[in-house]
């Protein structure tokens, strides 16, 4: 329904993400009781009363190199967005298509492990988002220092303070060699000058060519890097556009 | 894996498909990538088991050794056993009890496998059979490395070793399809289900008597042949016995062993695909 189609320009480059008519529900009351019929049946004949669309009749594409941002208020499914174009969730209905490696900077710090150390985690962390042996190991220095945790390296990632676990986990994830980046609100976390510096890297990051997927309450960080504006409203995708004028349009709908 | 609805929508909006791309996001070597994935995820808990635990891998020789003690010495030294079984009875007993540690072992941490990884599944896009793959993987390198135990009760007990010992990969690529498929259906219904964990235990402790560990098929009642062997242990323990019980193998119940297990693994699959996107909303 009422979506705006997205922006059609001369469609020279096939677009790295493609979004189609993607919806996804959830229960209201995740304890209502659950049938086997309910967990197998495929497809919208079963709908419950206590279900809700988090997301519906979602559609849009992104072309290599864009960076969009995501406005909306709380529990309107911008996360909810940004975890279907990670493929951490799957849609229960329209197709959500990825045709590159994704960093997601969602929930960084899930991967690591208390017990390892920062090493041992580095490597763990970074392997299982894909990168090999030989490239973590030359670029290791460089995430170490980003993180500004030299000291640390042989220390137990439980013994961290939580600033450092942020860091050394955003240090990991945006060293990935992936050409979509995906930024939840993860930035809000840290001290301002390490803001700081992950604000620079993810310029030098659009700089190289990335595209970025960007959920931000902040128009400022939404102003300075994005070009592209999202806005989600009750689930459903209500304008694509200029990123000054979803901002615009979602300050006019809910006035500061 | 994406449950594709298609709601025939004629607006200029589905982009043309790219021609004859596998839509994977890991495209680069999406196996290799899994295989890594694999690799990792094994060598993190045998790290952890081993800065977490000062006997690392006694542990998970111990239990089983200490239970064949305990049904050794039952069976043996208290009750006497008559035919069931064969000599060395503590070989006879630990060519099955390795293997069930296994499986045992195996099926009831796939109960646990999301729940307990929650937070790397949220964050991670590596396929979710990964999970399950696993935890068969790490039990199954358990056994594998709790065969020395047992060459050395072989060797001490004086048992024979007979050429039915080649037959062995057929029966751990067996029973590693049969935990593997087991786990693809226990894994993602008790993210729904939570009493389903303590039902399996049940269901595990109650298989362990119903399977040939502390005796053999053939010392069961005429009548009992058949159902046995529809257990699709009955047949893979039978394998791995005869490498010292030539006797205990019988080649209808490897059939039936690999029909069942066959079967598992369909209903795994087919299992773990439909409710996998619902999983990963309930974690």
């Amino acid at each position: 329904m009422a979506t705006t189609e997205p922006v059609t320009t001369a469609s020279t480059t096939t677009p790295v993400i493609s979004v189609t008519d993607a919806g996804i529900r959830f229960k209201r009351n995740r304890r209502a009781s659950r049938s086997f019929k309910d967990l197998f049946g495929r497809g919208q004949r079963r709908r419950k009363a206590d279900e809700f669309w988090a997301l519906r009749n979602v559609s849009f594409d992104v072309r290599p190199g864009e960076a969009i941002g995501v406005v909306g208020r709380n529990g309107q499914g911008k996360s909810t967005l940004l975890k279907l174009v990670a493929q951490v969730m799957l849609p229960d209905e329209g197709r959500v298509h990825v045709g590159a490696g994704v960093a997601p900077l969602i929930e960084i710090t899930g991967g690591f492990v208390g017990d390892l150390t920062v090493r041992d985690n580095v490597f763990l962390t970074a392997g299982l988002h894909g990168m090999s042996r030989a490239e973590i190991r030359a670029a290791f220095d460089e995430i170490i220092a980003f993180a500004e945790i030299a000291d640390f390296v042989d220390t137990p990632y439980k013994h961290l303070s939580s600033g450092m676990k942020v860091r050394i986990a955003f240090a990991v994830i945006s060293r990935l060699d992936e050409p979509v980046i995906l930024v939840d609100e993860v930035l809000a976390v840290g001290d301002k000058k390490f803001r700081e510096k992950c604000y620079r890297r993810i310029d030098e990051l659009l700089a190289g060519g990335r595209t970025l997927f960007f959920v931000s309450h902040s128009d400022k960080d939404l102003r300075r890097f994005c070009d592209r504006g999202l806005y989600l409203d009750g689930g459903r995708l209500l304008f694509d556009g200029p990123i000054d004028d979803a901002l615009e349009r979602y300050n006019a709908d809910h006035g500061v | 894996m994406t449950d594709a609805h298609p709601t025939a929508q004629p607006t200029t909006t589905p982009p043309p498909a790219d021609p004859g791309v596998a839509s994977t996001p890991a495209a680069r070597g999406s196996a290799r990538r899994y295989r890594q994935a694999l690799w990792l995820l094994t060598v993190r808990d045998l790290r952890v088991r081993y800065s977490t635990s000062a006997l690392g891998y006694f542990w998970s020789i111990l239990d089983p050794l200490v239970m064949s003690a305990i049904y050794w010495f039952v069976f043996t030294q208290v009750f006497h056993r008559g035919k069931v079984g064969e000599e060395p009875y503590i070989v006879f007993l630990l060519t099955a009890l390795l293997p069930w540690m296994w499986f045992t072992g195996g099926v009831s941490d796939s109960t646990r496998a999301f729940i307990k990884e929650a937070k790397l599944i949220r964050s991670t896009t590596i396929p979710r059979s990964i999970w399950v793959a696993r935890i068969d993987a790490s039990k199954a390198i358990e056994f594998l490395l709790s065969i020395p135990v047992l060459a050395v009760f072989v060797i001490a007990t004086g048992a024979h070793l007979h050429w039915q010992v080649v037959l062995w990969p057929l029966a751990i690529v067996l029973q590693a399809a049969l935990v593997y498929g087991l786990g693809l259906i226990v894994a993602p219904l008790v993210v729904f289900f939570r009493d389903l964990e303590r039902a399996v235990k049940l269901v595990l402790r109650f298989l362990f008597y119903a399977s040939p560990i502390i005796y053999g098929t053939q010392a069961l009642p005429k009548a009992l042949h058949d159902i046995a062997a529809i257990n699709p242990l009955s047949g893979i323990f039978g394998i791995y016995r005869s490498a010292f019980f030539p006797g205990q193998l019988d080649w209808k119940e490897v059939l039936a062993s690999v029909v069942v297990t066959g079967i598992v693994l369909v209903v795994g699959v087919v299992v773990f695909r439909r409710s996998e996107h619902r999983v990963l909303k309930e974690l």
